[in-house]
């Protein structure tokens, strides 16, 4: 008997204001349901992380909690020492901007350092980007999914070389330039909520793979398959 | 010190021409009411305001004036506690005439205008106030009384306007100075506190409140705030380590269900509106009263004809369907609406028009968990973004997309839960507005 998967998700009250607490919630169902010993742990500031998570999770949030995640996470240590070790870090919105090299807050663009884990810098952009997107992830083994989710977010991203962009967009903003998202190594960061795994199996999948090492079961949920093909005809339809 | 609910000597003059033109715009206002009534568009009350504001763009600040004003802002709760404080001091003037109320809801310029152009000899106005507008009405209207319920995420792709939102308040309860309004606010809520760490006087209230999660940051430094007890525990309390921010003493309280005046009498409400958030707004509606004189067992006397303040709990029929319908408009509203569910099965109604917040990844700060061994019928233009959740959620469930027919058929009444677009056409659909 192995011990449970851990799914970590980090600082909820200081980047979880956009349901984006709900892609752990989903990882964990995902493997409870293909009979897959999981557990969430919800980290709070203050508490240390466990260093023995398969896979960590940070969400959106305000600025100042920003620039509070990224002292404390710098403080803990044991996320940069569990993805030595080969955890998977899944970043959304403000998350992904903090793993970032740099970042900006306020009003007057102060720029912040980030956790320097995914080659990107982030900026203000010209306007606030805020709807529906809709992206395009080449997978690893080179098939095509698509990612629905909600984006909404005042910083643009620019990936740099270490990193690739994670999707194309097709409807929406996403870093600013036509791409979405980063990935370096095993992290990967993106803009969009929804939460982005609960509206995305694949990706939710993908994840796990990756954190467990090995495939898994297709997981066929019909309701699903009926909530992405309306939020596709949405979003295609108000283009 | 509370100030006797006396008849001023004369509404604040308006100088003829003003008068005038204020006079044309209203007529205006009533006959495209009137019209908006008749093709069956709702009350009218918000064409009415526009309709005045294009002939008269200053009739909110000449109808604001002149009037001894108690409003009533914050996130979730407005439109109840605004009833509540209403009939508390309907109970505590001779007539009840003397007070103005924008009943319906309508809590922009235009609703506020609109209301208070169909009473021009009443000289007491109860405002419900959306946030957006506490500034004007602190600057134009001169408010006696303010009270701030509570300051949660409403909608998530408004989120970042949350706290320049509160930083607008207190720049003009700053400016405003002892001319300004006494505040009465929830103790409760660290981002209500900090707005209103400008005004003069303040009125706390400790509610007894089940969600904290859109507080986790100072407001005025941005340190992580430490809470000490349970959330929604009699004993909790929060605390800034980073500056001087703290929970303040109440000389109002809510505990377990009860109010507790200043004098220390604990009153039981016994509210016709159900939940304990409700309890909530009555302790700041009775501190409210107070403030303007209206002793508390008279205030309560008036808040117990409070039934279903602008469709709030009303029962409704739907064919054969007897059902309740309980509004909630984000996810803290759902977190104090999910327990008053009694019926089995359960109607959720979800839509994410403007007025409902676009994303709806909010679903998945609510623990529909709870619900689990219910039946939920999920519907509305999202029911299957609600489905997925209630999957991920174990809860057993089925899609009927179209309100209309979740709610056809039932034998027993239902309860149903609805944001606020499929809300306001389910009370339509039932001929309640
Ligand atoms: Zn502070």
């Amino acid at each position: 008997m192995s011990a449970p998967v851990e799914i970590v998700l980090v600082y909820q009250s200081l980047l979880g204001i956009y349901g984006d607490r709900g892609n752990a919630a989903v990882l964990v169902k995902r493997l409870q349901w293909r009979g897959i010993e999981a557990a969430l742990r919800i980290v709070e500031p203050g508490q240390e992380v466990p260093a023995t998570g398969s896979v960590y999770l940070l969400g959106g949030g305000e600025d100042a909690a920003q620039v509070s995640a990224v002292s404390a996470l710098k403080a803990d240590g044991n996320l940069f020492r569990a993805l030595d070790r080969g955890a998977v870090l899944f970043a959304v919105c403000a998350g992904y901007q903090i793993c970032g090299r740099t970042f900006t807050i306020g009003e007057r663009d102060e720029v912040i350092d980030g956790l320097g884990l995914l080659d990107v810098t982030t900026r203000r952009g010209p306007e606030r980007a805020v709807g529906e997107i809709l992206t395009r992830w080449a997978r690893p083994d080179g098939s095509q999914s698509l990612i629905t989710g909600f984006e909404n977010h005042g910083g643009f991203t620019t990936v740099g070389p270490d990193a690739a962009p994670l999707a194309t967009v097709e409807v929406g903003v996403g870093n600013g330039d036509g791409s979405e998202g980063a990935v370096q190594d095993n992290v990967i960061g993106t803009y969009p909520h929804g939460p982005v795994l609960a509206r995305n199996p694949d990706l939710a999948d993908h994840l796990l793979e990756r954190a467990l090492g090995h495939g898994l079961d297709p997981l066929p949920l019909p309701e699903l398959d009926t909530l992405r093909a309306q939020r596709f005809a949405h979003v295609r339809g108000r283009r | 010190m509370p100030a006797p609910l006396e008849r001023h000597a004369a509404p604040a003059g308006l100088r003829f021409a003003a008068r005038l033109r204020l006079r044309a715009a209203i007529l205006a206002g009533d006959a495209a009411a009137l019209g908006s009534r008749l093709a069956g568009k709702g009350s009218g009350a918000s064409i009415r305001g526009q309709v005045m504001t294009r002939i008269d763009p200053l009739a909110f600040r000449k109808l604001v004036k002149g009037r001894r004003i108690a409003a009533v802002s914050g996130t979730n709760g407005k439109t109840t506690s605004t009833h509540l404080l209403a009939a508390a001091v309907r109970a505590g003037v001779r007539d009840a005439d003397r007070v103005v109320t924008n009943a319906d809801g309508a809590n922009l310029h235009y609703g506020i205008a609109s209301a208070l152009a169909k009473a021009p000899a009443a000289d007491l106005a109860v405002l419900e106030t959306d946030e957006r507008v506490v500034k004007d009405l602190i600057t134009h209207g001169a408010p006696e009384v303010l009270v701030f319920l509570n300051f949660s995420r409403d909608q998530l792709d408004r989120h970042h306007e949350i706290k320049a939102l509160a930083q607008a308040w207190r720049e003009a309860l700053g400016d405003a100075g002892t001319s300004g309004p006494v505040i009465v606010a929830n103790a409760d809520d660290p981002l209500v506190v900090w707005a209103s760490g400008t005004a003069h006087e303040v009125v706390w209230v400790a509610a007894e409140t089940l969600w904290s999660a859109d507080s986790a940051l100072c407001p005025a430094c941005g340190t992580v705030l430490t809470r000490t007890g349970g959330a929604g525990a009699d004993a909790s309390h929060w605390d800034c380590p980073g500056c001087d921010l703290t929970e303040p003493e109440a000389p109002w309280r809510v505990v377990g269900g009860r109010i507790v005046d200043p004098a220390g009498t604990a009153w039981d409400p016994e509210l016709r509106v159900p939940g304990r958030f409700n309890v909530n707004n009555a302790a700041c509606a009775l501190a409210a009263a107070a403030v303007w004189g209206v002793p508390v067992e008279t205030a309560l006397r008036g808040m117990r004809t409070v039934e279903a303040p602008a469709g709030r709990f009303a029962t409704a029929t739907f064919g054969t369907t007897t059902a309740r319908l309980i509004l909630a408009k984000n996810p803290a509203g759902w977190a104090e609406a999910l327990p008053l569910l009694e019926t089995d099965p359960v109607v959720l109604a979800i839509d994410s028009v403007a007025a409902d917040g676009k994303d709806v990844s909010w679903l998945w700060d609510v623990e529909y968990e709870q619900l689990a061994g219910r039946r939920v019928i999920a519907t509305g233009p999202r029911a299957h973004d609600l489905a997925v959740r209630l999957t991920y959620a174990g809860v057993e469930h089925t899609v009927v997309p179209e309100p209309g027919e979740a709610l056809a058929g039932h034998t027993a009444p239902v309860d149903v839960i609805a944001t606020y677009t499929p809300f306001q056409k389910l009370l339509k659909m039932a001929g309640l507005r």
